[in-house]
């Protein structure tokens, strides 16, 4: 049976929080570890949103009936490949969000062993609200000075590249999926009016360019009219 | 009884709105208009100063109430103040580029104003994001500014202070615009991530720590509101600046075109003012300082000052310094 979640939590953050306001540092720093490392693992089991739902079961298991490497033949090998790379999408956001997560706990980790060296040096003397404010203050301090450490890493601006990559390629294939969807059903797409929104662009181009705006109705339509109505005469 | 007056304060506060300076529309183009402040003071000489503000945030924070407004600030020292808002781009403007918005956009309020006037050069004080476009119209015009000034805008895109930079560096800026545009809101999430810490948490502890003075909790919610108040940008330009400034670095290695035109700093000859904040967490200092080594201008002056950001437009020494460091500055060319 799987152990409360929260009688966890409190065995881990109990031991960090008393050893740090105790003011020792040794043990708040063992204890900080420990903590982090529970968080840590309560993240890694967490089930990110775009692995259910649309992508439930392509992030865990690449190879269902139309993912991985499965050859695509036949009529359908376009949407075929479209789903696949859907999946593929799905996998690699998925991959780098857990890499994410695992930074973000390093710099709460190292956050927490800095705010309980900082308590050890410099004590708080009261429970007063300014004290507790300082201390919050202190601990803000510590963290965005972790997470400063973290974001400017190689590791880090690696993985946030590949998040952001792996969603525009998500992106953009459920997009191309949309409008085959929308074309089946006689409805505008995005593409065309793309299309469109350019055509109108490079139209209000020549029209500013042009000297004096766009030529007037020639008169020859006019004189044609006349003639007409000459013959009807 | 201090929460129930901090939340009755909070909502009351939630619909007040910023701005305080009278300004008239004098001239519009698309989603653009170019505003024209009311002088409240003897006019001081010189020509006008047409504001260029960044294309991802809204301008009103220049002017956001009356004690915390740049522009008032200018306008006291008898500056004619023009200001540039670029309203809210929508779908249909997702293929502006750069080049539209420096040339067509900036280059007419440019045009209007001297014609106005009867001049051939004005001032140019170009904010943020706002100060890059300033410069590559200043490089692409020279004869059109007699002076410019840059307000914590980046140059160097690549100093190593610079998140913002490190995090695009790798990402596929056209696959991610892909003919669209930017969405505001991930632009906010963006700047909320540079400091998760202090941005989504310190800054409310903050609020509800302190006293439910109106004037406080108005000051609060008009900063609030601007920060939030994010336009989407126009995709074909914001993948260009990401490309050429972020990725590219093209203003420090001379490789900029606009609209088919080399855009080299060392053109740049004007008088130059260069204001920077020595705290600023998305401009760092040196992006700033680096324009010094690339121009061509022997009239150039920077001015540090201990702020951040944010505080550089609405602090209580911006409101002392900056402005008046602007108008000294100008009325000694």
């Amino acid at each position: 049976m799987e152990p409360d979640p929260w009688q966890q939590w409190q065995q881990f953050v109990r031991p960090w929080i008393e050893s740090a306001t105790q003011g020792s540092a040794p043990a708040a720093g063992g204890a900080a570890e420990a903590f982090s490392d529970f968080l840590r693992d309560r993240f890694g089991k967490l089930q990110t949103p775009w692995a259910s739902g649309f992508g439930a079961g392509m992030a865990r298991d690449p190879a269902p009936s139309f993912g991985g490497d499965w050859p695509a033949l036949g009529a359908a090998r376009e949407h075929q490949q479209r789903l696949q790379r859907i999946a593929e999408a799905v996998q690699r956001l998925d991959e780098a969000q857990r890499r994410l997560q695992r930074l973000w706990s390093d710099a709460l980790r190292e956050a927490a062993a800095a705010f309980a060296a900082r308590l050890a040096s410099n004590p708080p003397g009261s429970a007063s609200t300014e004290a507790l404010r300082a201390l919050y203050d202190a601990w803000i301090d510590c963290a965005e000075d972790a997470y400063a450490h973290i974001a400017h890493s190689e590791p880090f601006c690696g993985a946030l590249a590949d998040y952001v990559n792996a969603s525009t390629q998500w992106r953009q294939e459920v997009q191309a999926s949309t409008e085959h969807l929308s074309k089946l059903l006689d409805l505008p797409t995005r593409s065309e009016i793309n299309t469109l929104i350019q055509r109108l662009n490079a139209l209000e181009e020549r029209l500013r360019v042009a000297p004096q705006g766009p030529e007037p109705p020639s008169a020859a339509p006019r004189r044609k009219r006349s003639t007409r109505r000459a013959a009807k005469r | 009884m201090i929460a129930a007056d901090l939340f009755t304060a909070l909502a009351a506060a939630s619909r007040c709105s910023p701005g305080c300076s009278p300004k008239d529309a004098v001239w519009r183009s698309g989603k653009l208009t170019l505003y024209r402040y009311r002088p409240i003071a003897a006019p001081a000489a010189g020509p006008p100063l047409l504001i260029v503000y960044a294309l991802v945030n809204r301008p009103y924070m220049l002017d956001l109430q009356q004690d915390r407004s740049l522009i008032r600030g200018l306008l006291a020292a008898g500056l004619d103040v023009y200001l540039i808002d670029w309203g809210y781009p929508d779908g249909a403007d997702r293929f502006t580029t750069l080049a539209d918005y420096i040339e067509r956009q900036v280059g007419g309020c440019v045009h209007e104003i001297l014609q106005a006037h009867g001049l051939q050069a004005l001032n140019l004080l170009g904010v943020c994001q706002g100060g890059v476009l300033s410069l590559c119209f200043a490089a692409l015009h020279p004869q059109r500014v007699r002076n410019l000034i840059t307000m914590v805008t980046p140059v160097d895109f690549q100093t190593p202070a610079d998140l913002l930079s490190k995090w695009v560096s790798r990402i596929d800026v056209a696959a991610w615009v892909n003919d669209g545009n930017v969405s505001g809101d991930v632009l906010n999430q963006l700047f909320l991530s540079l400091m998760p810490f202090r941005l989504t948490q310190q800054k409310y502890v903050d609020l509800l720590s302190g006293s439910a003075e109106r004037a406080r909790i108005e000051n609060f919610m008009r900063v609030e509101q601007w920060i939030f108040d994010s336009p989407d940008q126009a995709g074909a330009a914001f993948r260009e600046f990401v490309t050429w400034f972020y990725q590219q670095n093209r203003l420090v290695s001379d490789r900029l075109e606009i609209g088919g035109r080399k855009v080299s700093l060392r053109q740049l000859k004007v008088p130059i003012l260069n204001l920077i904040g020595q705290r600023d967490h998305l401009v760092p200092p040196a992006a700033s300082l680096a324009l010094q080594r690339l121009v061509g201008s022997d009239d150039y002056t920077a001015l540090e000052f201990d702020l951040g950001h944010i505080g550089m437009y609405i602090s209580a020494r911006a409101q002392r310094e900056v402005p008046t460091a602007i108008a000294n500055w100008l009325a000694a060319r």
